[in-house]
């Protein structure tokens, strides 16, 4: 379990990165916190030629408040982002779905960038960009763009990423205020990669949903949302059967894999049991909207 | 047969204290060493190639361009080492038994995937590692009987073909007539259960390193073992080599339960390399390879079907277990070690006339099965404890009160159960009492209903055993293998600045052994605990011991510390009564001052041995002997020890998650000679079992690939999923042996797993669910439910 041979460039700067990564031929990988490159490259599954480390770049461990979003660097720990005050009072959702994620000690090396990079299909961080309509920073020797976070996540460990390009940053929308939220997952123990898990975010008008969105993962090969069953929750007033609804459209929805933790049959039956708590959870949430973006 | 000496009683000083580990500053403060740890000049690392393949014939290795990699020194295959060794034969004297050979690498075909076939030798392991991706190896597919059933059959395919059968074990145990009992009997209960192959996963993974000494023309093996001179024996056979010229340390050892307490292929491997290449040569086992191909456990299907009648009173079992033993038989301890002890200890700690237990052993391309921590017991108590479950549940009767009219009573020791193992006296009645009243049973009874009528599914679950401990000579250890584990040998010198040097054939890695022997030691001798040091894990300190396994080491350690304690203070104080100038039996020592008791004079250990040993003449030559002595210990027979676990859980009926909510043992280890340390064992053995019961399982594919290769499948116990334990440390009639000891460091792994079955059931009842294979996950959770509801709406 010892990686294939490699060369290893410290950049000092994202246009040093950009440029190594470009000098590598397609060839080369960003190493942010190493929780799950390293691994790979031991299991000798991946084997770049130049690692090019981006931990002394500075600036990049920012967490920051721009218009209507929290930006986050390319260098923000699972732990930064777990424990930070914007994080807990702008986008609650996030700071539960946190907790879920990995351990202590992988929790202060992963960064939130590497793992939407990465491209989990059970990874909390691509889920929740997805649900929070994440907009991806882009950085190459090309120059600088942006992407969407559904077009940028591609499927499972593949995202829109090309060789020679970097993320920088990750935005993350601010919910409207009001917004009811919840976060619900299911893993074998505390800190595994979850067997299934939902988010949902609803404001709510007139007694009745509004704004609805659903992201879930663990059922399919990437975090997935879900329009149909957004639109069919618009307007509806939040009841138990509404709820009961939703989960049938989403369990109809999702194709989830067999594997050895757990069958196809038993993840929908999780993921139903799991969205009728979150959707439920989420209404519990709401304050009637004030109107306005934080 | 000793009987119990009561002078050990007079005088409880360390024994009995919660005493911390010695241990435990040099390895929390990284001061421990470890094989890895060790890199001697010219050191050269192994890595393995192993087989991707279940079973197939090797036709040919190419090693391409590996020779080229910057590094690489040498590389082997079987026909290469071929003269170097004696294959390890793992003998028995059971009937119908095939010995498998056991050797480095793979000679002809292979029979797991993860079996070692090519080592290549580098000066890194890197180097290693990337010649091994240049090598190629050439297979012709065998054809497979994956499942131990298939294996089982008569024309399934062999896998070592000399066998004639895959079926290498085969026993029957039997008394009375249990098939007219179960035929009289008013009730019946039966099942159909399966415990899932679990691997061992000590914290360090298996490492070892060889060093050839050409000057003596002597091998010294650095192992992760816990067996350190059953290694040391087989080698000097393997290898053709002296006694005095091998030698296995075992230094620092981070765990095994039962992982490390078996003969390694790599283990032969390097000492075999290590000679040829006569430089020093290092293999460390990464995750993966102790994953694929450290021993592995249980693996057992057992049917069994009890009888009792309207009382509760049991009648009869009747069983017939078949156990997957994986592709060989493991050296010393045979592939009948797990199995056989399933049948032998499935009538469980319970009075009952008629039994019969049939086992099968059978040979699958899976890596072989051995020791792991309660040794076929854990197999055994989960499905006699469910049968006692069900059987009360038929009845209506509370699950502890069959199991209170059942356990051998006080008046009945000793007691033979039906398959002949003898019960001495241990509190088996108490400890079921004992936990039921710590943790208040008739109001968790109540706060279960509380909650069931709420809808919730919450269980209680009970699990009663008896194991045997601290085994002599009078019984193996495995069945029918010819290899003393019976006696355990102390050798114990003070030195002329005072110190005390206590040296054993046992080999602690992980109990604190150093410091409950240092305890027993102290107070044998008189000393003070600081001026002890407790060596062990070497070969070369007693003439034969065998190391640390069965739960014997306290009580066989502890053995022959206590007698070779008393024969070097009668040496010490014979010395201080002609210093003195007072009688013998004047004198008394006590932390490490020899006192008269007629004039209160005193002499320090230190003073008697310097002028023992460095003042010449001081004491007539024909009066001055060493102050050193050595003893062996054999109890003969095991002594019993019995313990209740108590488990409440609730399942969430949305995920199917088992949360453990409570865990309660009531346990007899006999006379404790550190309640901290067997505390921690009661803990950790807990924690194994509950794992067991709730998330380990090795899961191999019907094509025989392992689909648990990493941490990420194959789930352990964390932190989180551990329940506060309770513990109820019951003192019963101690057993008759030196010192009163009982054996206790596996027992937590055999009664959590049953306990947890049964809360599970208990949660489920509602339902008419029986849990009958363990680990009981969430998925097969959900399918049971979903199987109950299916069949409730017909
Ligand atoms: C024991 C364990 C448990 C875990 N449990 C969980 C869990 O429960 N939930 C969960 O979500 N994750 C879990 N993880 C994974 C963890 O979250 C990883 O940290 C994360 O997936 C990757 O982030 P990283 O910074 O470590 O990236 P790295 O491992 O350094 O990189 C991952 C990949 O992304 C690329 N990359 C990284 N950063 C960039 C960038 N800025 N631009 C371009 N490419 C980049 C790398 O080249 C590589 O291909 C676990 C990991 C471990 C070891």
């Amino acid at each position: 379990m010892k990686p294939a041979r490699f060369d290893y460039v410290r950049a000092e700067s994202i246009a040093h990165a950009v440029e190594a990564l470009a000098g590598a031929g397609g060839d080369g990988k960003v190493l942010a916190g190493g929780q799950s490159l390293m691994p790979m490259m031991n299991f000798r599954l991946v084997k770049p030629s130049v690692l090019v480390d981006i931990n002394r770049i500075p600036d990049l461990d920012r967490i920051t408040q721009e218009a209507g979003v929290l930006r986050l660097g390319a260098l923000v720990r699972h732990r930064m982002t777990a424990e930070d005050g914007l994080v807990a009072r702008h986008i609650p959702v996030l700071h539960a779905a946190m907790k879920h994620v990995a351990h202590l000690t992988v929790r202060n090396r992963g960064t939130f960038c590497g793992s939407v990079c990465h491209a989990d299909p059970a990874a909390e961080m691509p889920m929740m960009t997805l649900l929070l309509d994440g907009t991806i920073h882009i950085a190459s020797p090309r120059g600088d763009r942006t992407m969407a976070a559904r077009d940028f996540l591609v499927g499972s460990l593949s995202t829109a990423l090309e060789p020679d390009e970097m993320v920088v940053a990750v935005d993350l929308a601010i919910p409207e205020d009001g917004t009811g939220w919840a976060f619900e997952e299911f893993s074998r123990r505390h800190g595994d990669y979850a067997l299934a898990a939902i988010a949902v975010l609803m404001a709510r008008a007139d007694g009745r949903m509004r704004n609805v969105r659903i992201a879930m993962m663990g059922i399919a090969d990437t975090a997935l949302r879900f329009a149909d069953v957004e639109a069919a929750l618009e307007g509806r007033e939040g009841t138990p059967a509404a709820f009961d609804e939703a989960a049938a459209l989403l369990q109809a929805a999702i194709q989830p894999n067999s594997d050895l933790n757990a069958s196809a049959d038993y993840r929908r039956h999780l993921a139903g049991a799991l969205a009728r708590r979150a959707l439920a959870e989420a209404w519990q949430r709401t304050g009637e909207t004030t109107g306005g973006a934080a | 047969m000793t009987a119990f000496d009561a002078s050990v009683e007079m005088r409880p000083r360390l024994v009995g204290q919660r005493i911390k580990r010695t241990e435990d500053p040099r390895l929390l403060t990284g001061s421990g060493r470890y094989v890895d740890d060790m890199a001697p000049q010219g050191l050269l690392h192994v890595a393995v190639l192993r087989s991707d393949q279940p079973h197939a014939r090797i036709r040919s290795i190419d090693v391409g361009e590996a020779f080229a990699v910057p590094g690489v020194v040498a590389i082997f295959d079987a026909g290469d080492i071929a003269g170097d060794f004696k294959p390890a034969i793992p003998t028995s004297r059971m009937k119908g038994y095939y010995a498998t050979p056991f050797r480095p690498l793979a000679e002809g075909k292979v029979r797991y995937v993860g079996e070692p076939v090519v080592a290549v030798v580098a000066e890194s392991r890197y180097a290693a590692e990337d010649a091994l991706e240049l090598i190629s190896i050439d297979y012709e597919p065998l054809p497979v009987a994956v499942s131990k059933d298939d294996a089982a059959m008569d024309d399934a395919p062999l896998l070592h073909d000399e066998a004639g059968t895959n079926v290498i074990i085969s026993r029957t145990f039997a008394r009375g007539d249990v098939d007219a009992a179960i035929a009289a009997a008013a009730v019946v209960v039966k099942g159909r259960f399966r415990m899932t192959r679990k691997t061992p996963m000590p914290m360090e993974t298996r490492s070892y390193l060889a060093e050839w000494d050409r000057r003596r023309q002597a091998l010294t093996l650095h192992s992760s073992t816990n067996i350190p001179g059953i290694i040391c024996d087989v080698l000097g056979s393997c290898l053709d080599l002296p006694g005095n010229r091998v030698r296995v340390v075992a230094p620092d050892v981070g765990g095994s339960f039962g992982g490390k307490g078996s003969l390694n292929h790599e283990e032969m491997l390097v000492c075999v390399l290590a000679r040829k290449l006569e430089r020093p040569v290092k293999f460390v086992a990464d995750r993966m390879e102790d994953l694929t191909a450290m021993s592995q456990a249980f693996d057992e299907t057992i049917e069994a079907e009890l009888a009792v009648d309207a009382d509760g009173r049991l009648l009869g079992l009747r069983a017939d277990v078949i156990g997957d033993i994986g592709a060989y038989s493991i050296y010393p301890w045979t592939g009948a070690l797990e199995p056989v002890q399933v049948v032998s200890f499935l009538p469980g700690p319970y009075r009952m006339e008629h039994y019969r237990g049939r086992v099968r052993g059978v040979l699958t391309p899976k890596p072989p099965t051995g020791p792991y921590r309660g040794v076929g017991r854990p197999s055994s108590t989960f499905a006699m404890e469910r049968l006692m479950d069900m059987a009360a549940r038929k009845l209506g009767m509370d699950p502890s009160e069959i199991r209170r009219r059942n356990l051998v009573t006080a008046e009945e020791f000793p007691y033979r159960t039906g398959s002949g193992i003898i019960w001495d006296r241990s509190a088996f009645q108490e400890c079921l009492q004992g936990v039921c009243e710590l943790v208040d049973y008739p109001a968790l009874l109540r706060q279960r209903d509380a909650a069931r009528a709420e809808g919730r599914w919450v269980g209680i679950g009970l699990a009663s055993y008896a194991e045997l401990t601290g085994i002599g000579s009078r019984i193996a250890v495995a069945p029918g293998m010819p290899i003393n584990t019976g006696t355990e040998t102390a050798s114990i010198r003070i030195d002329a600045t005072g110190a005390v040097t206590a040296a054993f054939g046992i080999s602690s890695h992980g109990q604190g052994l150093e410091t409950t022997l240092a305890q027993v030691v102290a107070d044998e001798l008189g000393c003070r605990m600081e001026d002890i040091e407790i060596q062990h894990g070497d070969s070369a300190l007693v003439p034969m011991g065998t190391g640390t396994y069965a739960s014997r080491s306290a009580v066989l350690g502890g053995g022959a510390a206590t007698k070779t304690a008393r024969v070097v203070k009668a040496k010490v104080l014979k010395a201080a009564a002609f210093l003195m100038d007072v009688p013998v039996d004047d004198l008394e020592a006590e932390g490490g001052i020899i006192r008269a008791r007629s004039s209160n004079a005193t002499m320090t250990f230190r003073e008697v041995a310097h002028a023992v040993y460095a003042q010449m003449g001081r004491i007539p030559h024909e009066q001055r002997e060493d102050l050193v002595g050595s003893e062996s210990y054999d109890p003969y027979l095991g002594t019993a020890c019995a313990s209740t676990h108590l488990a409440m859980v609730e399942v969430d009926p949305a995920t199917f998650a088992v949360t453990v909510k409570r865990f309660a043992v009531a346990e007899d280890c006999g006379r404790i000679i550190n309640p901290l340390i067997v505390d921690g064992q009661v803990h950790g053995a807990v924690a194994q079992g509950i794992g067991a019961a709730l998330l380990e399982e090795v899961v191999h594919d019907e094509g025989g690939q392992l689909l648990t290769a990493s941490l990420a499948d194959y789930l352990v116990p964390i932190a989180s999923t551990m329940p506060e334990i309770e513990i109820l440390h019951v003192e019963a009639d101690l057993p008759n042996n030196i010192g009163g000891f009982r054996g206790m460091g596996e027992g937590g792994t055999i009664g959590a797993p049953a306990a947890i079955a049964n809360a599970v059931s208990d949660a489920l009842a509602p339902l008419g669910i029986e849990v009958d294979t363990l680990p009981v996950t969430p998925d097969r959770l959900f399918r049971l439910v979903q199987a109950a509801r299916g069949s409730a709406r017909l």
